[in-house]
């Protein structure tokens, strides 16, 4: 047994210390705990822990086979996101323990805090006191068993799982219905509570999904196909759109879902031009040799930066709303041009981190598919607060994509029409915030970058908020950003447009005079190098594609992602339709998309005469309307060209 | 954003080092708000003199001596006789003797100075930076009292400014603070309301009016503890708050416990603090029985004269 005193020494260090211990097989106490956050983040190996005293915030979060014994109380998040292994708390509980756990026993010898196993997918979290409110909120499965009393609302929106309450149940949260038990059930339960030395108790209700909520009561109606010029038809009042739109409604009778990007004209990166005049761009042929492309993303705060050959990455898009071939491809692509690819949320496939030189990934508030191990292996960490095309929405995935093997990854019950929470469970304020990206930290030891994901809408405060919780980068995605699945009322109506977005992204970390401590990342509806290097202009570190990358790679725009019956083999996950999709030739496609963005920026950065991306400045813009004048503060000068690029392209 | 705590020393006999207690505690959740750091701090024996505090405001008079002239000059117009004052970095501070009404006095050095705070025992302090660069200006570890409430700021929707530091006090009414971790979203509707029954409002934060929606109450005859419940049914949005009198503090949370709070309580003390780390401060090595305040709650402790 080796002691850790933590009067003497800092978590961080335990922590290190700990990771160390547990390859060895040394049991460990830790004294003077003093209720501090983080204790044993990170261990994925056998080792027992014995806290002397009360832990704090995410004790034992991002575990796996580490088994942990806490004298006293715990704060928030006790065994956060645990994959297997187990947690005994002598006292108290706080908030969401047991939250978004995927194997694991927890069992808390006191009270606990609300909303208990929150977004937990499968083992056992067992609380001998009272729960509070909503245990079991929008669980997708596992078993929590409450000696006590429930709580209100227990079972609140669960998907899946089961809950087993001895004492008084409250009142049933929304979507739960009480079940009745099988013998054998309570055999299992009081064989649990045996090991865990908690008295039996007489019986239990049991709680389960009543089913209700999580299927549409109508389906989602087939789009007739009309082309998107028509689509996004802004010259007639009634146009084909808004007609269809009522006839549709009136046979389905609520919101439409669609996918893609925005359909409405915005003010966007089209809207400036360049000042200078090009002399030279289109006289050199060998432009990408002469500028300085490389960029780093991610080590301001000494983690191990992000490596990129020219200043743009892969927009996060998830195996989900696309097929895991296109993911393939695009992590394929992504390789061969020396940037970086992003899981987006539902987490990470083998072939797919294989095939990516660098990749990132995302951690959303259903925690689908995030786990410690795939965080092990990631080149960069995201935290997904909201998106550009739907911010501050939660995702949906159609019953039709929630295949099998995609539920597996995720740790879900397959065929549900997949409802991810808009909100993190641990992540309520700026304050939380900061804790849980520490967490973060003390899982990847300091060495991995962690970003935020932030759809732009208050970009002012958020972005300041971004900048003093110590993210490394920010990935700021305005709203003309695509999606999966949304309701077509928010994609074209809510957020705020990309070049707005990064102007006063800026603004706001100019004002705290914070413009060096976070990079900024810009997307959201950027279409090619042009719109690259206008964004740099502007004061963008680096941007990432999204919708292009999947156009270069076969997407005809039809704008029926959300129906997973995608004709191409992207946006579906039929095996049927993905086997027209061919990884190797759409991810040379891709590359080859990536590669001609990279001789734009090269280009037109030689052309307004510099020989490195980062010397691209505002001075070097012009506004081509009075409103983006407006909006970005740059002179209107509408005679400036912005057809300088193709006479360059021209040229080759 | 931000953290709280509250400290009250139950036994009125002892001479306690609230300050030095709260600085710890504040340190312990530092880490939730790094922007600015404050206390409300109550001294034992109220002298039935009112203490001021205010900031000097560089942007207004030209020198420090201007700054205090005027207000000196201001607070004899209101009828306010000054016995004792000090200068301590961007304060002035000063105790008086006066007669009349504390809100008409209060209103009344609106347009001349930025009053910090207005009480027989409370003072508070508040400036940017840590719990211990503010301790290092203005001395908060030599505080002995009875009770008193800290805050620590994440700055979100306005500046990092000394004044948009919590505590807050209630605004012309003396000895009332407020320290508050949330967001009250129907502040303007409740401001308005307010307004037109002549309150003042010096700032746009909705921890004032938490404390001025308060203090109304307490003044209309209201006990603290029938405040606070009425609070939790008036106010909206995510809030989990402390307030503090001349002889009692209380707590009140909203029903969906979003902003986290935690107690200690003994023969000896009552301490509440956003996280349990802040409690263990003054406890080190000892695991505390604690307590989570339940979602839309309230209570109130006094001290046992």
């Amino acid at each position: 047994m080796v002691s850790l005193d933590l009067a003497e020494i800092s978590v961080r260090d335990a922590n290190v210390q700990l990771r160390a211990l547990a390859e060895t097989g040394e049991d460990v106490e830790i004294l003077n705990p003093d209720a501090r956050h983080h204790i044993g983040v990170g261990l994925t190996a056998p080792i027992n822990v014995t806290v002397k005293g009360s832990a704090g915030y995410f004790c034992a979060g991002l575990t796996d086979q580490a088994h942990f014994n806490i004298s006293h109380n715990v704060g928030w998040g006790v065994g956060d996101n645990m994959y297997s292994g187990s947690v005994i708390v002598g006292g108290n509980a706080g908030a969401i323990p047991g939250v978004a756990i995927r194997g694991a026993e927890i069992v808390i010898k006191g009270n606990m805090g609300s909303r208990a196993g929150q977004v937990m997918k499968a083992g056992t979290l067992c609380c001998a006191g009272n729960a509070n409110f909503m245990a079991g909120y929008m669980m997708y499965g596992g078993t929590i068993i409450i000696i006590g009393d429930s709580g209100e609302r227990v079972g609140e929106d669960m998907s899946s799982g089961e809950i087993f309450v001895a004492g008084r149940v409250q009142d049933l949260g929304s979507d739960a219905m009480l079940t009745d038990l099988e013998q054998t059930e309570i055999e299992g339960i009081n064989e649990f509570l045996d090991r865990y030395e908690i008295k039996a108790p007489k019986g239990f209700s049991k709680i389960i999904n009543a089913g209700k909520k999580l299927r549409y009561g109508s389906a989602e109606m087939p789009v007739r196909s009309i082309p998107f010029h028509s689509f996004s038809g802004d010259s007639e009042y009634w146009n084909p759109k808004i007609q269809e739109d009522i006839a549709i409604k009136a046979q389905s009778g609520r919101y439409r879902i669609r996918g893609y990007g925005g359909a409405r004209p915005l003010p966007h990166l089209s809207d400036i031009g360049f000042r200078k005049h090009f002399t030279s761009a289109s006289i050199d042929r060998d432009v990408i040799k002469k500028v300085y492309m490389a960029t780093e993303i991610g080590g301001i705060n000494g983690a191990q930066p992000l490596r990129l050959s020219m200043p743009v990455m892969i927009a996060p898009m998830s195996y989900g709303a696309l097929s895991r071939s296109t993911k393939y491809a695009i992590a394929m692509a992504s390789a061969m041009s020396g940037i970086a690819e992003n899981t987006g949320e539902g987490g990470m496939s083998d072939a797919q981190r294989d095939a990516a030189g660098q990749l990132i990934f995302q951690c959303l508030g259903g925690r689908l598919g995030w786990n410690i191990h795939d965080i092990r292996r990631a080149d960069a960490l995201e935290i997904y607060i909201s998106q550009g095309a739907k911010p501050g929405l939660g995702g949906q995935l159609m019953a039709k994509k929630v295949t099998p093997e995609l539920a597996k990854i995720r740790g879900i019950p397959s065929g549900i029409d997949l409802r991810s929470p808009s909100r993190h469970p641990d992540i309520l304020g700026a304050d939380d915030l900061v804790i849980k990206v520490e967490e973060f930290r003390e899982a990847t030891g300091y060495q991995v970058p962690v970003s935020v994901k932030l759809g732009a809408g208050r970009i002012r405060d958020d972005i300041k908020i971004a900048s003093k919780d110590g993210f490394d980068f920010v990935e700021l995605d305005g709203m003309q950003g695509s999606t999966g699945a949304g309701s077509a009322e928010v994609i074209d109506n809510v957020g705020i447009p990309t070049l707005p977005a990064i102007i006063e992204a800026i603004e706001a970390l100019e004002e705290i005079d914070a413009r060096d401590k976070i990079q900024l990342v810009l997307m959201g509806g950027l279409r090619d190098g042009v719109d690259a290097i206008k964004a740099l202009c502007l004061g963008a570190d680096a941007v990432a594609f999204g919708t292009s990358v999947i156009v270069a790679g076969g997407c005809i725009s039809c704008m029926q992602c959300h129906v997973g019956q995608c004709v191409t083999g992207i946006a579906t996950q039929d095996p049927e339709h993905e086997k027209r999709y061919q990884p190797t030739v759409e991810a040379g496609n891709i590359h080859r998309f990536l590669e001609s963005v990279r001789w734009q920026i090269a280009a037109i950065t030689l052309a307004l005469g510099y020989d490195n991306v980062r010397h691209l400045n505002r001075g070097d813009l012009v506004a081509l309307t009075p409103e983006a004048a407006n909006i970005t503060g740059l002179p209107y000068e509408p005679v400036a060209t912005d057809s300088v690029s193709l006479e360059a392209g021209a040229s080759l | 954003m931000c953290g709280i705590a509250g400290l009250m020393y139950r036994k009125s006999s002892q001479d306690f080092k609230t300050g030095e207690a709260l600085i710890r505690m504040l340190d312990g959740c530092q880490h939730r708000g790094p922007d600015s750091t404050g206390f409300a701090l109550y001294s034992p024996e109220p002298s039935g003199r009112l203490k001021l505090r205010f900031f000097i405001d560089s942007m207004v008079e030209p020198t420090v001596e201007s700054s205090i002239a005027t207000i000196r000059k201001r607070l004899i117009e209101l009828g306010a006789s000054i016995e004792d004052e000090s200068h301590a970095w961007d304060n002035y501070n000063v105790t008086i003797h006066y007669d009349g009404d504390v809100q008409k006095l209060s209103y009344g050095l609106e347009q001349t100075a930025k009053v910090i705070s207005i009480g027989t025992s409370l003072e508070i302090v508040k400036d940017v930076g840590s719990a211990y660069d503010v301790d290092d200006r203005y001395h908060v570890n030599k505080f002995h009292g009875t009770h008193g409430l800290g805050h620590v700021r994440l700055a979100t929707e306005s500046d990092v400014k000394p004044e948009a530091a919590h505590p807050f006090w209630a605004t012309g009414f003396a000895d009332v603070a407020i320290v508050h971790n949330g967001q009250i979203t129907n502040y303007w509707k409740m401001r308005r309301r307010l307004e037109q029954r002549g309150f003042v409002f010096t700032t746009d934060n909705d921890s004032e009016l938490i404390a001025v929606y308060l203090a109304d109450k307490l003044a209309n005859g209201a006990q603290l503890q029938d405040a606070l419940s009425t609070s939790i049914d008036d106010l909206d949005g995510t809030f989990s708050f402390l307030v503090s009198t001349e002889d009692e503090i209380g707590y009140a949370k909203d029903r969906l416990a979003a902003k986290p709070m935690i107690m200690y309580e003994d023969d000896d003390l009552v301490a509440i603090a956003s996280e349990e780390v802040s409690l263990n401060r003054l406890f080190p090595g000892r695991a505390l029985n604690t307590h989570e305040p339940a979602p839309g709650t309230y209570a109130t402790w006094s001290r046992s004269i």
